[in-house]
């Protein structure tokens, strides 16, 4: 009943080799000289985990100076002491030999992956000298930053010293982006990187495309699973049967692109079905009755033609979530960077939400709790950029913030050397080539630029169009400042080195202090140490504590401020939900949630969807062999069995996807009845162009070679789902 | 009385996110294409084009009568009194006779060392009072691990719990007689 487990990969090793393997004489390990008795040495340390963005509190337990495990703190609210499968991987990644492992300068052409070794000093006088041209020549404007991590206000505080507004932070334009500004449009605030959802007292929750079991966080996740232990309802709707499909009460499988309208349609059968809270409606939201008119099209059988779920499907839902009310939620997504409409979309779950009247309910949404303390600041800037932003955020898009920027439409800015030269290109911990949308304008951008630099621990695609590249200490080498965080409760997150730097690596922070000095400016960098002094004193705490548990736990506010009958606030415009948004109607836009079809592929293309499997983040972790092993490093791509049978496409089958312009490296048919026809899927992060990501280079398919660049008009957020491909066997 | 080491899985809890095979692979350097435990996939087609997919976790069942006991012809394998199927690695010869003999497919070879190896229920980890690495580390906190002599253990409570709620209580191919001592519990 268990299928045989030797790898394929270790089958093929074996079976070439098998004729000498055979005739060695075995090996023998005596019992007492492995680890399993060794305890000499022993230490431990605390951190978070950077393995993906959650920021899960662990303890490091290093035996004879190698960090041999991590394991959650279990005090930490992000994930009381459990650790998903990259958690458990860092260790891998912090001896991994692939990572860089000192400073490297280009001397090929970019893309062509020569350099070689330089000092710190040679690297950091490299940058330096150019950069104190650039700004000379161009103005400070001419620079520009991409950034994610924990250490990005490291590079944040270096751009804005040379002057530059130019700082992009993808995870808003390419990620959450249009969900931040539908969800601030109709509640006042943003929902938050922690998403403040009550899985565990939840009675039915309903996610559309928010694969929570996969595209996992630990800390949600535990949520999640426990409220459905407890016996609440799921019903998920997605182009595929994934993991959470596989815990739903209801799998509604929709047609790509059309969520909004399913949306729409629920929230007619609710509203013109007596199913919503009454009271709250009309104590604490505006626009109620001009939605009620606006929705009147979207019928049942409307909305079952468009999205191809059956009408019962759509009425089970709609009562399902108002039996729970108002401990049930439509979850407002993660990854809103969908279709360039998704401002809207994300507007009418927002909407729905309110109709259920579960704002600040157990069950429902909760208000994160802050922990009390003011945050010291690393770097003293006395001074401000003088120019816009080169994105258009806060300007062309009045709604997307300043400090986030518009990563896509920074990337244009810099291809086009429009509004003005962007010369000097800065990537910390991110990669062009896969969180953009399109390959081609990454590499225009790097072409129109006279110095590319990246600081990362791999050598990423970007890293190898880099003229230089900073080698990062990983989390488990390095102090960080400590962290802030929010979720039912407040608490503080505590970072120190679990072993000296493995190669000839720095932090952040550290680099970007030699930057600024070397360019001349007298910038006072706080060290780590006096930041998180005046940090614990303010909040109660000493270094001490934190260093024995990692992480302190204030619990001073209500989660659920309604359900203990305070009064909620928002602030929005008129005080109130605005189920029609005034900032959205200011700005020219329907007010009202509204849907409008995307384009279709045609009848030989399918749609290029991908998205986050249990074990991989982004485009980080995919040389990390302990993961690559889970799925026998191949890259899957999901394809329906109709449409596979026409194409003659077997299970098992290696295929590539092509849409002209680009052609992905190997990837392996998964044949399945449970995915759209429509579209195919594979997991993101994969098609390394670099070949010093070892282990997966070339396989697998490149998102940015693939996906569409829409641009929502309201948020300025990208729009990644509407690329075409066509399938070809190997 | 002796302890008896056992685990149960709450397979409904289970989401296939292979964090237990990972953490696994961490505590004890497994080798690195394989893995002391695993996560299977189990996919029907229902009425209706409904689907269903089962999360099935496995590792060694630690049977009362282990086939890779009987057929280890050192006693490298073997029964402790605390209910743990353990491979003396000083012993092994590493002829592989175990590997094909298990049921479960929990026992793999070690090149690098040239001995059979399989889970170990964290021993010594457990010794130390912490639990297995898996059931540590699990997300969904799937695994329950301990004493099944000791009434007031968790795993005891969480299978008396179990019965008492007529949830369905079972073992893997019991049919076999190799008395295992993973129990998976499901609703």
């Amino acid at each position: 009943m268990i299928r045989t487990r030797l790898s394929r990969r270790r089958f093929l090793q074996a079976a070439s080799a098998g004729a000498c393997i055979m005739g060695l004489p075995v090996l023998k390990v005596s019992a007492n000289s492995d680890k399993e008795s060794a305890k000499s040495g022993v230490s431990y340390s605390q951190n978070w985990c950077e393995m993906c963005f959650w920021k899960c509190g662990l303890t490091a337990k290093t035996v004879n100076g190698r960090v041999q495990k991590l394991e959650g703190q279990a005090k930490c609210p992000s994930n009381y002491g459990k650790l998903c499968a990259k958690g458990n991987s860092g260790v891998f990644q912090l001896y991994d030999s692939d990572r860089v492992k000192y400073p490297m300068i280009r001397t090929g052409k970019r893309g062509e992956g020569k350099f070689r070794k330089a000092t710190w000093e040679e690297a950091i006088q490299y940058i330096a000298e150019k950069s104190v041209a650039i700004r000379d020549q161009y103005g400070p404007e001419s620079f520009s930053l991409f950034a994610h991590g924990s250490g990005e206000h490291s590079f944040m505080n270096l751009i804005e010293i040379i002057g530059s507004p130019n700082i992009a932070i993808p995870a808003f334009s390419q990620c959450t982006g249009s969900r931040e500004i539908a969800w601030a449009a109709t509640y006042g605030k943003p929902v938050g990187g922690k998403e403040p959802v009550d899985s565990d007292n939840s009675k039915c929750m309903m996610m559309l495309g928010r694969n929570i079991a996969e595209a996992l966080h630990v800390g949600e996740v535990q949520d999640f699973v426990s409220g459905l232990s407890k016996g609440a309802e799921l019903i998920y709707v997605d182009v595929r049967f994934s993991k959470t499909a596989a815990k739903a009460n209801q799998f509604m499988m929709i047609r790509p692109g059309t969520d909004t309208a399913l949306l729409l349609g629920m929230i007619n059968y609710v509203i013109s079905n007596n199913l919503y809270d009454s009271e709250f409606v009309k104590k604490y939201t505006k626009g109620f009755d001009e939605l009620a008119e606006h929705v009147k099209k979207n019928s049942l059988e409307y909305t079952e033609k468009e999205t191809g779920i059956p009408a019962y499907m759509i009425v089970n839902a709609c009562k399902s979530l108002a039996k729970a009310a108002p401990s049930c939620y439509i979850h407002p997504g993660r990854r809103l960077s969908r279709y360039g409409t998704d401002v809207q979309f994300v507007r009418a779950i927002a909407v729905l939400n309110a109709l259920f009247g579960n704002w600040d309910m157990p069950g429902g949404f909760y208000t994160p709790v802050k922990y009390p303390v003011k945050k010291p600041h690393m770097v003293s800037i006395d001074h401000h950029p003088t120019h816009d932003r080169a994105d258009g955020a806060g300007t062309t898009f009045p709604m997307a913030p300043k400090n986030l920027g518009l990563a896509n439409k920074q990337l244009e800015a810099i291809a086009n050397q429009d509004p003005h030269p962007m010369k000097a290109l800065f990537s910390y911990g991110t990669n062009l080539f896969h969180h953009q949308a399109d390959s081609a304008l990454v590499e225009k951008a790097i072409a129109e630029s006279e110095l590319v630099v990246t600081c990362d621990i791999y050598m990423t695609d970007t890293a190898y169009y880099s003229d230089v590249v900073l080698p990062e200490s990983t989390y488990l080498e390095r102090y960080d400042p400590a962290i802030v965080t929010s979720r039912k409760e407040g608490y503080i997150q505590y970072r120190e080195p679990a072993v000296d730097p493995v190669h000839d690596t720095k932090g952040g922070w550290e680099i970007a202090e030699l930057i600024s000095k070397a360019m001349g400016y007298t910038n006072h960098f706080t060290a780590i140490e006096d930041f998180n002094y005046v940090l614990f004193k303010e909040a109660g705490t000493t270094e001490e504590y934190m260093k024995k548990h990692g992480c302190i736990v204030k619990a001073v506010g209500e989660p659920f401020p309604r359900a203990v009958g305070e009064r909620p606030r928002f602030f929005t415009p008129s005080g109130k939900v605005e189920l029609k948004s005034s900032n959205i109607e200011a700005l020219g836009y329907s007010a009202l949630p509204e849907y409008t079809p995307v384009p279709r592929p045609s009848d030989n293309e399918f749609r290029f969807l991908f998205g986050r499997i249990s074990y991989h983040t982004h485009a980080r972790s995919q040389n990390n062999a302990w993961l690559l092993a889970l799925h026998d490093y191949e890259v899957p791509l999901w394809i329906n069995t109709e449409r596979a049978k026409k194409l003659g496409i077997k299970n098992g089958d290696k295929v590539r996807v092509t849409n002209g312009n680009n052609t992905s490296g190997e990837l392996v048919a998964k044949v399945v009845d449970y995915i759209h026809p429509e579209a195919v899927f594979t997991p993101q992060g994969f098609g390394h162009e670099s070949t010093m990501m070892t282990r997966m280079s070339g396989k697998g398919a490149r998102t940015s070679d693939f996906c569409s660049n829409e641009t929502d008009p309201i948020s300025g957020g990208a729009g990644l789902q509407n690329g075409f491909v066509k399938i070809e066997k190997v | 009385m002796n302890k008896k080491y056992a685990m149960a899985y709450i397979i409904d809890r289970c989401i296939d996110c292979k964090a237990c095979m990972v953490s696994c692979k961490a505590e004890w350097n497994v080798p690195e294409d394989f893995f002391r435990t695993h996560i299977d996939q189990g996919l029907k087609k229902e009425l209706h084009g409904k689907f269903r997919m089962d999360f099935l976790p496995s590792q060694c069942n630690h049977c009362d009568k282990a086939p890779c006991v009987t057929v280890c012809p050192t006693k490298a394998s073997h029964n402790r009194e605390d209910g743990i199927v353990y491979v003396d690695r000083s012993r092994c010869v590493g002829c592989k006779y175990c590997i094909p003999s298990c049921p479960y497919d929990a026992r793999f070879y070690n090149h690098d060392l040239g001995v059979a190896e399989k889970c170990t229920f964290c021993l010594p980890r457990i010794a130390d009072g912490l639990e297995p690495a898996c059931a540590t580390t699990c997300p969904g906190n799937v695994r329950v691990f301990g004493d099944i002599n000791d009434p007031a253990s968790e795993i005891s409570m969480v299978l008396g719990a179990a019965k008492e709620n007529k949830q369905k209580v079972w073992k893997l191919r019991e049919d076999l007689g190799t008395l295992p001592n993973i129990y998976y519990i499901q609703k």
